[in-house]
């Protein structure tokens, strides 16, 4: 565009301002009657404070141009509300920070393509939001279980009609027809509500844990999910992590494969991070696995020496030990047995 | 008297007349507008003025781009714009003296009256 060109980064950031917030003013014109305007505008205005003048109230400024150059009243100007400064600045923020974004994506030609790209791939966020949201809801309902492409939420087929739902109702309000709708004409609250929710959807997903995987055993697309504000799951007993666990029979021996549960049926299980020991001597838990699911709460779970990160990393296969099950720490127990129940 | 009202009728022809013999930028023509006289006029009225006279055929307009900073739109005046500048400066003259001699002829008569008016 003719307003910014490159090499003129050195303006003073309220002369950017204060163009955008007049360019968001000159909105409903074409924008080559508002380049028309406005060309020129930026040099004028530096100069005009170089002077050691100030700038005048934006909002002003726009309607005294407007006037001037013998063109109707602007959107602004029309709307009552604008006439407390305060809350028309916060009403005009919005298309404020637009402007300002669409001009910087107007800088150059790779910019400019890019951001006609991005525009391009709007629906595809509007799925990707509707998983997120889908997705937090499976990952808050349930305990401890995997991110998946389709969330489960608990029974068959209802994670995948949900997911449905959640893109037609996302898509819809990208399209403007669903409140809070999108573009600029649409109340000030609906717009800050759909930024909102917006921003959460974006930072929403780095809270979803994410293992590794391992490629030799299953494809990539795993991930484990736990909510960040409660921790990694950590098996405790008393102030000491558990790592692993040993179970043995009434006989007193020991047992392999156990699966553990507690009362409400929530897999017992030790953090995939798990680790014992520092440097060469460090030993990672591994898991045993239902199909690709990986399964920490199967009990003893194997072990193998490396340096660093966890099992399902993307460990160099040079650098880790051949994984096994440790010795028990007691080879056997006393048997146990239940008193015997008295008859009568 | 709310000077910026009367300003309203005029820019056009003084702004006509401060680029008549050399173009210039934005805010040039409005520092010359003010050493002129006309301290109030609104910057965004002037630049107004200049695209309104722009679309109308009044004045041409280029740009010279700049080393350090943004580029500058210099104006300049064209023969319809000559034209109009004679056109208007006539009738300001006929319509200043007109209502020149209107506010003293008034005066005058306020004057004559007001001693009969005291009689009475």
């Amino acid at each position: 565009m003719t307003m910014t060109t490159p090499g003129t980064t050195d303006l003073h950031p309220e002369t950017t301002a204060f163009l955008a917030t007049v360019r968001a003013h000159l909105s409903d014109l074409p924008e080559e009657e508002r380049d028309e305007l406005l060309d020129g505008l930026e040099a004028d205005l530096s100069e005009q404070l170089a002077e050691g003048g100030t700038l005048p109230d934006p909002d002003g400024y726009a309607a005294e141009l407007r006037a001037a150059a013998g063109l109707p009243a602007g959107p602004a100007a029309r709307a009552p509300r604008r006439r407390k400064p305060i809350k028309g600045q916060l009403v005009g923020a919005p298309d404020v920070l637009r402007a300002r974004w669409l001009e910087l994506t107007r800088h150059n030609d790779l910019t400019r393509t890019g951001w006609s790209l991005l525009e391009t791939l709007r629906p595809a966020w509007w799925v990707l939001r509707a998983w997120v949201a889908v997705t937090l809801v499976d990952v808050m309902s349930g305990g401890y279980e995997n991110v998946t492409l389709v969330p489960s939420l608990g029974a068959a087929l209802v994670g995948p009609a949900v997911l449905v739902v959640a893109i037609v109702v996302s898509t819809l309000i990208g399209l403007g027809r669903l409140w809070p709708g999108s573009g600029p004409d649409r109340t000030p609250l609906a717009r800050l509500v759909l930024a909102g929710l917006n921003v959460f959807a974006v930072l929403v997903p780095f809270s979803f844990h994410y293992a590794g995987s391992q490629p030799e055993i299953y494809r990539p697309t795993y991930a484990r999910a736990v909510a960040v504000d409660t921790g990694p799951p950590v098996l405790r007993l008393g102030r000491d992590v558990i790592r692993n666990v040993y179970a043995y029979d009434a006989a007193g021996q020991p047992l392999q494969g156990v699966q553990l549960y507690d009362q409400k049926g929530r897999a017992i299980a030790v953090a995939p991070q798990s680790s014992m020991g520092r440097g060469a001597q460090r030993e990672v838990t591994c898991p045993w696995f239902n199909g690709t699911t990986p399964l920490f709460n199967v009990f003893p779970l194997p072990q193998r020496s490396q340096r660093y990160g966890t099992c399902l990393g993307h460990p160099d296969p040079a650098k880790v030990g051949p994984q096994a099950f440790q010795e028990p720490p007691l080879a056997s127990l006393p048997p146990a047995t239940l008193p015997a129940e008295p008859t009568g | 008297m709310d000077t910026t009202q009367l300003l309203k009728g005029v820019l056009d022809v003084a702004v006509l007349a401060v680029v008549e013999d050399e173009d210039g930028y934005g805010y040039d023509v409005l520092r010359r507008l003010r050493a002129g006289g006309l301290a109030e006029v609104g910057d965004a009225s002037v630049y107004g003025t200049l695209r309104r006279l722009y679309a109308a055929g009044a004045l041409t307009s280029y740009v010279v781009p700049s080393d350090e900073g943004p580029h500058r739109k210099y104006y300049g005046i064209t023969p319809t714009g000559r034209a109009q500048l004679t056109t208007q400066t006539k009738d300001w003259e006929t319509f200043a003296e007109t209502v020149t001699a209107l506010l003293s002829d008034t005066h005058a008569v306020t004057q004559q009256a007001q001693p009969e008016g005291a009689r009475s």
